[in-house]
This record gives C-alpha cells, sequence and structure tokens, in this order.
C-alpha cells in the first residue's frame, strides 16, 4: 500500500512536515549509512525526491523509493548506466527519463543511492514499478505491494 | 586544470562560468540533482578517461573536491 504527495515550491522537510501533520504522527527521523530517512517510530516507510520546482513523497507499509525527473534527453548518461538491452529502449528523451526515474527509485528503494551503481540496476529484471507522468515529469515508484491507499 | 575543470562544468551544465569558483558547492549554489551530478562525472570520465565510481559521487560537495579527486588520478 502506498501514497503518493505532489507539492509544488516546498521542500522535502515542509512536505514530510506537513505529512506526518495529517497523519497525526510524531517521529524523530533517523538515517541509514547511506542517508536515507526513516521515521524513528516505524509509523510508515517514505521517501522523497524532487525536480525543478516539484517535491513528491511517497509513504508505504513496506520499503519504498521513489524519484521525479523533468522529461529530458542526457546521450552520455545513456552509455553509463544502460546496458545493451536498455540502451535498445531508448528512442526518446521520454524513454530516457522513465529509465533514469526506474533505476533512481530502486536504488532510493534499496537504500543505497547512487552508491549502488546505476548501472548495476537492470530494470528489465525488475517488475515493482509504478511509472507516472506529471505534467512534463516522469516520476517511478519502486515497492512491494504497490496497491494505492485510500485518500 | 582549475579553469579548464570550471569551464566543462559551465558548458556540460549551462552555467555561467563567472558563477562558479573552486569553493562553489554542487548542491546547495549550483542546485544540482542526481542526474546532472552523473551527467557531469561522464564528461570528466571522457575529457580526462579516467573511471569514476558512483559511489564516490556522494564526496563531490564542492567544485574543489572534484579538482582535487581528478588530480588523484594523476591526469
Amino acid at each position: 500500500m502506498y501514497k503518493l504527495y505532489i507539492e509544488k515550491n516546498t521542500t522535502s522537510k515542509e512536505l514530510l512536515k506537513k505529512v506526518l501533520k495529517e497523519k497525526n504522527i510524531e517521529s524523530d527521523i533517523i538515517y541509514n549509512e547511506y542517508g536515507k530517512p526513516y521515521l524513528k517510530n516505524n509509523a510508515f516507510y517514505f521517501n522523497i525526491s524532487h525536480s525543478s520546482c516539484y517535491t513528491v513523497l511517497v509513504i508505504s507499509s513496506k520499503e519504498i523509493g521513489v524519484d521525479i525527473e523533468k522529461i529530458t534527453m542526457r546521450d552520455r548518461v545513456i552509455d553509463r548506466i544502460c546496458n545493451d538491452e536498455e540502451k535498445k529502449l531508448i528512442k526518446s528523451a521520454e524513454d530516457f527519463t522513465k529509465m533514469w526515474v526506474k533505476k533512481e527509485s530502486y536504488v532510493k528503494y534499496l537504500g543505497i543511492g547512487l552508491s549502488y551503481g546505476l548501472e548495476n540496476v537492470n530494470t528489465l529484471e525488475l517488475n515493482n514499478f509504478i511509472i507516472k507522468k506529471f505534467k512534463d515529469y516522469y516520476i517511478a515508484i519502486y515497492g512491494e505491494n504497490l496497491n494505492k491507499m485510500e485518500d | 586544470m582549475e579553469k579548464e575543470i570550471i569551464d566543462l562544468i559551465s558548458k556540460t551544465l549551462e552555467i555561467p562560468s563567472k558563477d562558479i569558483t573552486l569553493k562553489t558547492n554542487l548542491i546547495s549554489d549550483l542546485e544540482l540533482e542526481s542526474l546532472d551530478l552523473v551527467d557531469l562525472i561522464t564528461a570528466f570520465e571522457k575529457k580526462y578517461n579516467i573511471e569514476i565510481l558512483d559511489k564516490d559521487i556522494k564526496n563531490f560537495q564542492t567544485v574543489n573536491d572534484i579538482v582535487q579527486y581528478i588530480k588523484s588520478k594523476n591526469v
């Protein structure tokens, strides 16, 4: 179960504070060795990403990762992070952006981030993605049991 | 080498080079996101024919950190 929040012109800290208030939860934030934040009281898992003026936050009952990116093409990066099969799938900026957010959401789900090595993420072997297009952005969420929470 | 690196950051990320010094913070000053950082280090790899591991990216706080890293690769 997950819930996605999207806000414009806010910070990660402000959005998390708003969600905690909405859920009537008070908790300190703790970080793993790679900097992934968690609620100390384990009320839920969460993950945050931002791109340009948008910040997204997902909450879930299980580990989760999220990434948002404005649609863009970076040719150099394709060679660095994609295997040959993944490269064949990238024919447009939209394809590249979807690939990027998938890989980022997965390493953020793992709680390791870029240190994992995005080239080590084979998106063709991973099935638990939710991909959403939002205005000129793509959002990827990776986690288990990703049924949407009721509002 | 410092100027060369600043010029490459400027060209890669389309930021005026006058806005970049050795003390410039990549995140708080230039507001770079993960994709920008990966794009940037890939540009450095190609220019200097070196390998920069993703796990080293988190150590790059300022432009000077990049300069020192590249110098440490005996470029």
